[in-house]
């Protein structure tokens, strides 16, 4: 028994994150026998990236305070306030806490055309699933599964959503429902051929598919044109505002979440958010140099993988913010529209990308890079 | 005639568009031309002609009906009094505040206050009786701050002040008074109805029939103007003329 | 029942070791169904825009019922929305507050006695009451603090409190009740076609033109006012004498459809107002082209719509009120404006409450019969039958965050519009049949509510119908008052529509850009009338009072101000190119079309008619002020939008110019003598005489009708005084989005569907206006 857990804490302590500045106290807990077990497991790589950062703790701590963020930000384009009243000194900062809780405690309603298991059960699968991408994505040195096929797994991941909405809208067996998967699954298509070609011109360009090797350097400089494909085809793959075309208020009332009501709206609402933040890491990953930054004296040795931890949420934080702020600038595509872009000028685009990567390549072997 | 043509975007034209667009969604982020008032913690200032809750002073009522009578609503009913006069109820869950009363008021009996952010629990208590019309009813406030939309020829400038408005106005009296009172142009086609003896609050016609005549007298001083008496007489032999 | 659901209600957040968490959750997420009933929504959206954003109290304000635990009922429920009303509600998912907001929604306000409302409170449960017509959004968030006080603290309590004084008891003189102001006579002389001299050159000669085409099929010509003619013709010779003046004159299109009904003479008069778009010369002329049928059940009257299709759907409304048979009318067996079950309610033996002026015991809320079905019917057939054809039927609204408070049936196949069906009626608050029942003066700010998102516009038209008949010179002052006022409005409505139409574009900044701009509109009107959307101002034969000059400072400002903000707004969204994707040659009505559906305003103009009647038949001071009449020749969605956006610069100057020439004139009169009569004095402000002036209005008899271009294009009063009563016979208002439904469902046909929204909101259309 002892030997097992030796040999675990062994595994634990050989892939440690290490933060510098508070090494002395976990030093002095590790002494502690069963505590130091448990920090040593908190501590652990692929336990800390699951548990901390980028998975849960993280993602729940975002769910909560970035709609705020949000809110406040297209409040303050929009020449108003956004929420407040509830602190008003913060701001009104804990608002999203007050929603969710008023969520979790509101009737959830089948109504009985719905097909009740697929109902309540795709509201919560899609929760789970839209999970699993954090699995492959570093936080600076911070990964759960580091894969040499990190990049394509997560991807195909990634690609699991559109179907998840397809069954919230199958099972809701409304109109509006209905017409609204018909558009995800129209946009889906559209988006995820020129959304793919991006990644890979990255991959290309990078030479690995191991989020983990994937140099410091930054994408968008290197491939701008990979970049903005990204941009475009996460903003419509998260329904973000001129391709918000599924979710269309006005035309198909929430399309497929029209049915949904209490905590299982509740957690569709928090998906979009979940999508959101998975591709913002990915790009971050991909473009904007992960968790790496300038040197800061003090701060970068003390902290260790933490600064990179703080790094990587900040840009995801940039990047998802101005993907939610698109709302305040675009009204909305039609479907066709939308189908054109995606099919034409942003496969058109990919290619363009796809090809710099290729002679970029081609241009750094031959040694005129 | 002006004709409106609306040309094609070319590429050059769009990205500038997108330009425009995004750049003022970046400028607002920055220095935003906020518009908002803070209610229930700042109340924006109303002037002082604002239609709002109706106060009434039965001292000044003349009892002349007209409040009623003109309501587009019927909002506002005639309840009897102790001392048999008729004073105006208001039915806030009629009310729209079109202010036709106030404007008809010659005396002025009834006058205007700034309150108009109000919820009733149910709608039996919206109707307002005389008695709870003469003084200034409290409403549950939280503004700490006043707030002024003050339009100068640059843009709308929101101007804050750490005050409590008073929502209670001074009452402005009618522009001109014109004082009337009720006259009989055509004794000899009267009827003898009594109608306007008996419409009259004030005492001011009084009438005796002496040898089948009738024989009408209308008191100059005691007559209050309210016209019900014109308006009443089956033979439209009454007029309003000046004192 | 309604006491129970409340208590289970507040049951749910009290009990249970949770409570607290719970309690103050739902506290601060209060989301308002967005359920726009009426025309308080107006008031409701400014509460949740830029101005006041009642999204800082956490209440945000989201389409779904399901998602929802709040609703706002905003005013008027009708009997058709009676039963949108309850679904929703039940709709939502439990702890539910229900808040109603506006007159109408309580008991009625100045709707109290039409038959087609009801009240919310007996429909659902309601928490709390607002006052108000409309309300102002600071009331709106009044009653969001008191449901969130309620929540919390328990505290379910009215925020007003009055101090009880008691009245003077010295008792005085008793006196009689008198009897009501009103006077109707007793066997009325209805006659639209009373002569009337005037100085009107080219009408004798057209009347003698008109004389000899139509020989032998005409009973009489008569010129009744300048620019009015009335044709009397027998029923049978009525379809050969519109198609005579189709065909020989150009008549190209009906302006109102109008019954009128003669109980004591046996007798409906039906009338056809028509017009031309084609013929310069024409334009403002009106002929109104009438016939005598008899009085019966149902009878039936050949339709005018294989001539003039603009007479569609006032056809299909004189169906629903009068029950007259149009045959040839598409809509002729179902009812369209009304609740099936309605009687025919304008006929003059359907009578409504009338008021009482005494405070006894009468019940405050006299019984109301409520639809005894709440179900909605939907069209089953419909379904099947398009099924069938591999097609898909949506019904859009009324509860729908792009519907507006009507319901659309669109029929689709794949992403193509097939047809559209529009229902309407759900705020149909028969304004014309209550207007038979009240003073002249009462109805000026009854017509208002028609639409209060250009309230000094629908107050101009029906003022120039009554000073029409009246002959009233307006003074100078007042006539640039006036001007002032109706481009204000009509700049507001503009706003209005843009940030409607942003919104169904799924573009919230546009919508509260202007909405930002619409909150200094409404400042300019607080002061200058003490309403904010309401101000019931324009009074037959001026306005309420002189406007100070600070006041005037602050209106001529407020267009510099605008033209700051506008720029934004013009970058942000009206030069966005998906927003021009999104409209470019959507929608496109030509100028055949836009005149054979008779299509008015703004939109009538972008298909390229030049056709204003500012400039037709000039109004108030229209002719001495410098503009354009602004027009198109695309007929798309942004077409429409790019021409009403032009003419708002117009607008702007114009307003910018009455304001100057206002502040360089001397305060004086502002309200005719000669309405005033005894109480000339007052003509600087109306205060305390009111009534005196007013009370007793009579229009000689005859039918008075007037035009106007309102925000949205021709608006049309025709009253018809009997000459003896001091309420008129009868009133027809045609507003131009009645005029205008058709022209939507016609730009739709063969669109996609996302694009039905854009259609939808290039044409500004505003439900309460339309319904009336």
């Amino acid at each position: 028994m002892q030997e097992v857990i030796n040999e675990l804490l062994e595994t634990m302590m050989s892939n440690q994150v290490s933060v510098p500045v508070i090494q002395p106290v976990i030093d002095m807990a590790a002494q502690v026998p069963m505590v130091g077990l448990g920090i040593s497991f908190i501590l652990w790589t692929p336990i800390f990236a699951l548990l901390i950062c980028p998975g849960l703790s993280t993602l729940g701590i975002f769910l909560l305070f970035f709609p705020w963020i949000e809110r406040k930000l297209c409040g303050r384009i929009q020449w108003r306030v956004g929420p407040r009243e509830i602190v008003p000194w913060l701001g009104g900062l804990i608002q999203l806490l007050a929603d969710t809780l008023r969520f979790l405690f509101q009737e959830v309603i089948v109504h009985k055309d719905a097909h009740r298991p697929y109902f309540l059960q795709f509201a919560f699968l899609s929760f789970a699933a839209a999970l699993l991408p954090l699995l492959f994505i570093n936080a600076g040195a911070v990964i759960a599964i580091a894969s040499p096929y990190g990049v394509q797994l997560l991807l195909a991941l990634v690609c699991l959503f559109p179907l998840f909405i397809l069954g919230l809208g199958w099972a809701s067996n409304s109109r509006f429902a209905f017409i609204g998967s018909v558009r995800e699954a129209f946009m889906y298509f559209a988006y995820e051929i020129p959304f793919i070609i991006a990644v890979l011109a990255m991959v290309i360009l990078f030479g690995t598919s191991n989020p983990m090797l994937i140099p410091d350097k930054w994408g968008i400089i290197l491939n701008p044109i990979a970049a903005f494909t990204f941009f475009v085809g996460a903003a419509m793959a998260t329904s973000r505002m001129p391709f918000e075309i599924p979710e269309a208020d006005q035309e198909v009332a929430a399309g497929p979440h029209v049915e949904y009501s209490g905590i299982a709206f509740g957690l569709i609402y928090v998906m979009c958010y979940e999508k959101a933040y998975i591709l913002s890491a990915l790009m971050v990953v991909l473009f904007l140099g992960g968790g790496g930054g300038p040197y800061i004296p003090g701060l970068t040795v003390h902290l260790g993988d933490l600064m990179g931890i703080v790094w990587f949420l900040l840009k995801v934080i940039i990047v998802m913010t101005t993907m939610f702020v698109l709302r305040t600038i675009y009204p909305r595509y039609r479907l066709d529209q939308g189908l054109t872009i995606g099919w034409g000028a942003m496969i058109a685009i990919s290619l363009v990308a796809l090809a710099w990567s290729i002679v970029f390549v081609f241009l750094q072997q031959g040694g005129v890079l | 005639m002006k004709k409106v043509t609306v040309q094609d975007q070319g590429l050059v034209e769009k990205t500038k568009c997108h330009a425009a667009a995004i750049g003022v969604a970046m400028k607002e982020s920055v220095y935003p031309l906020t518009a908002t008032v803070q209610y229930p913690r700042q109340r924006k200032k109303m002037p002082d002609n604002f239609r709002g809750y109706i106060l009434f002073d039965p001292d000044k009522c003349i009892n002349c009906w007209e409040c009623a009578f003109i309501c587009p609503a019927n909002a506002i009913r005639m309840k009897e009094a102790p001392n048999k006069k008729y004073y105006p109820t208001i039915d806030y869950g009629k009310c729209i505040f079109c202010h036709f009363c106030i404007d008809s008021c010659t005396d002025s009996a009834l006058r205007t206050t700034k309150i108009h952010d109000v919820a009733y629990k149910d709608m039996d208590e919206m109707v307002t009786l005389t008695e709870e019309m003469i003084e200034p009813p409290e409403i549950v406030r939280e503004d700490t701050k006043l707030v002024e939309y003050l339009i100068d020829d640059k843009d709308l400038q929101i101007k804050k002040t750490r005050e409590v408005d008073s929502l209670f106005m001074d009452e402005v009296p009618p522009s001109v008074e014109i004082p009337v009172v009720s006259q009989c142009i055509d004794g000899a086609s009267c009827i003898g109805c009594h109608v306007c003896e008996y419409v009259c609050g004030s005492g001011a016609i009084s009438s005796s029939i002496a040898n089948g005549v009738m024989n009408m007298a209308i008191d100059t001083d005691n007559c209050t103007g309210c016209g019900l008496c014109v308006k009443e007489c089956t033979m439209q032999i009454l007029k309003l003329v000046r004192k | 029942m309604e006491k129970e659901e409340q208590d289970r209600n507040m049951h749910i957040l009290r009990t249970g070791v949770l409570s607290p968490v719970k309690r103050w959750s739902a506290k601060w997420s209060l989301w308002p169904c967005h359920f726009v009933t009426s025309c308080c929504g107006v008031e409701l959206a400014h509460a949740f825009a830029s101005g006041f954003d009642g999204e800082r109290l956490g209440t945000l304000n989201m389409g779904i019922s399901r998602q929802a635990n709040f609703i706002i009922v905003e005013g008027t429920i009708t009997r058709k929305m009676a039963r949108a009303l309850r679904i929703v509600w039940e709709q939502m998912p439990d702890p539910k507050f229900v808040n109603v907001i506006g007159a109408c929604g309580q008991r009625g306000g100045i709707f109290w006695n039409s038959y087609n409302i009801t009240r919310p409170s007996e429909i659902v449960p309601v928490d709390f009451f607002i006052p108000g017509c409309p309300v102002t959004p600071e009331g709106i968030l009044r009653g969001v603090r008191a449901v969130q006080d309620k929540i919390a603290l328990g505290k379910d309590e009215t925020t007003i409190k009055f101090k009880k004084v008691a009245l003077p008891s010295e008792v005085g003189q008793g006196s009689t009740i008198p009897t009501s102001p009103k006077r109707f006579a007793p066997t009325p002389l209805v006659k639209v076609d009373i002569p009337r001299e005037v100085d009107w050159d080219f009408g004798s000669t057209t009347v003698s033109n008109l004389k000899s085409q139509l020989e032998g099929l005409y009973k009489s010509i008569t010129i009744t006012d300048k620019n009015r003619i009335a044709i009397k013709t027998a029923p049978e010779n009525l379809m050969e004498v519109a198609r005579k003046l189709s065909d020989n004159m150009g008549i190209d299109h009906t302006k109102s459809v109008n019954v009128v009904d003669v109980p004591h003479e046996q007798k409906f008069i039906l009338e056809y107002m028509a017009s031309s778009y084609s013929n310069n010369d024409l334009m403002p002329v009106i002929i109104t082209l009438f016939t005598e049928i008899e009085r019966k059940a149902e009878p039936e009257f050949p339709s005018i719509t294989p001539l003039w299709d603009s007479a569609d759907y006032s056809e299909r409304e004189m169906h629903d009120f009068f029950g007259i048979k149009y045959e040839g009318n598409a809509g002729m067996n179902a009812k369209f404006l009304l609740a099936p079950e309605t009687q025919t309610p304008l006929r003059k033996d359907f009578k409504l409450d009338e008021e009482n002026y005494v405070f006894d015991d009468s019940p405050l809320n006299p019984k109301i019969d409520l639809p005894t079905s709440l179900e909605m019917p939907a069209p089953t057939d419909l379904y099947d039958e398009a099924e069938a054809s591999d097609e898909f039927i949506i019904l859009v609204g009324p509860h729908h965050t792009g519907s507006g408070h009507l319901r659309w049936i669109l029929r689709i196949k794949g992403d193509i519009i097939v047809d559209v069906t529009p229902d309407p009626g759900y705020v149909h608050r028969s304004m014309e049949k209550i207007a038979e029942n009240r003073l002249y003066i009462q109805n000026v700010p009854l017509f208002e509510r028609a639409n209060i998102t250009d309230p000094f516009n629908m107050n101009l038209g029906y003022v120039h119908a009554i000073e029409k008949a009246l002959s009233i010179e307006v003074p100078e002052r007042a006539k640039y008052i006036r001007t002032m006022l109706a481009e204000l409005s009509r700049i507001g409505a503009f706003f209005y529509d843009s940030g409607i139409f942003s919104l169904f574009t799924g573009h919230s900044t546009g919508f509260m850009y202007v909405w930002a701009i619409r909150e200094m509109i409404l400042e300019a009107t607080v002061r200058l009338t003490g309403s904010r959307c309401t101000p019931s101002f324009i009074i037959p034969g001026g306005v309420r009072r002189d406007i100070s000059k600070d006041v005037l400072d602050m209106t001529g400002n407020f267009t510099t101000a605008v033209n700051k903000r506008l720029k934004k707004f013009e970058d942000i969204f009206i030069n966005n190119p998906v927003f021009i994707a999104r409209t470019k040659g959507v929608g496109v009505v030509t100028k055949q079309e836009a005149i054979k559906y008779g299509l008015v305003g703004p939109f009538l103009r972008a298909s390229g008619v030049d056709y204003d009647i500012r400039k037709v038949e000039p109004y108030e001071v229209y002719d001495k002020l410098n503009w354009e009449v602004t027009t198109g020749d695309a007929g798309d969605c942004l077409g429409r939008y790019m021409g009403r956006y032009e003419e708002i610069k117009q607008s702007l100057s114009i307003l910018k110019q009455t304001v100057d020439a206002l502040k360089r004139m001397p305060r004086g009169d502002v309200i005719s003598g000669e309405v005033l009569g005894e109480y000339k004095e007052a003509s600087e402000d109306i205060k305390g005489h009111l009534y005196h002036a007013y009370g007793n209005l009579v229009l000689p008899k005859g039918e008075w009708t007037s035009v106007i271009e309102s925000a949205r294009g021709t608006l049309l009063y025709s009253i018809i005084s009997d000459g003896d009563s001091n309420v008129p016979y009868r009133v027809r208002i045609v507003t131009p989005c009645w005029m205008n439904l058709r022209g939507i469902v016609e730009a739709s046909k063969g669109e996609r569907v996302a694009d039905f929204w854009t259609i939808y909101g290039s044409f500004g259309y505003f439900p309460p206006e339309a319904d009336r």
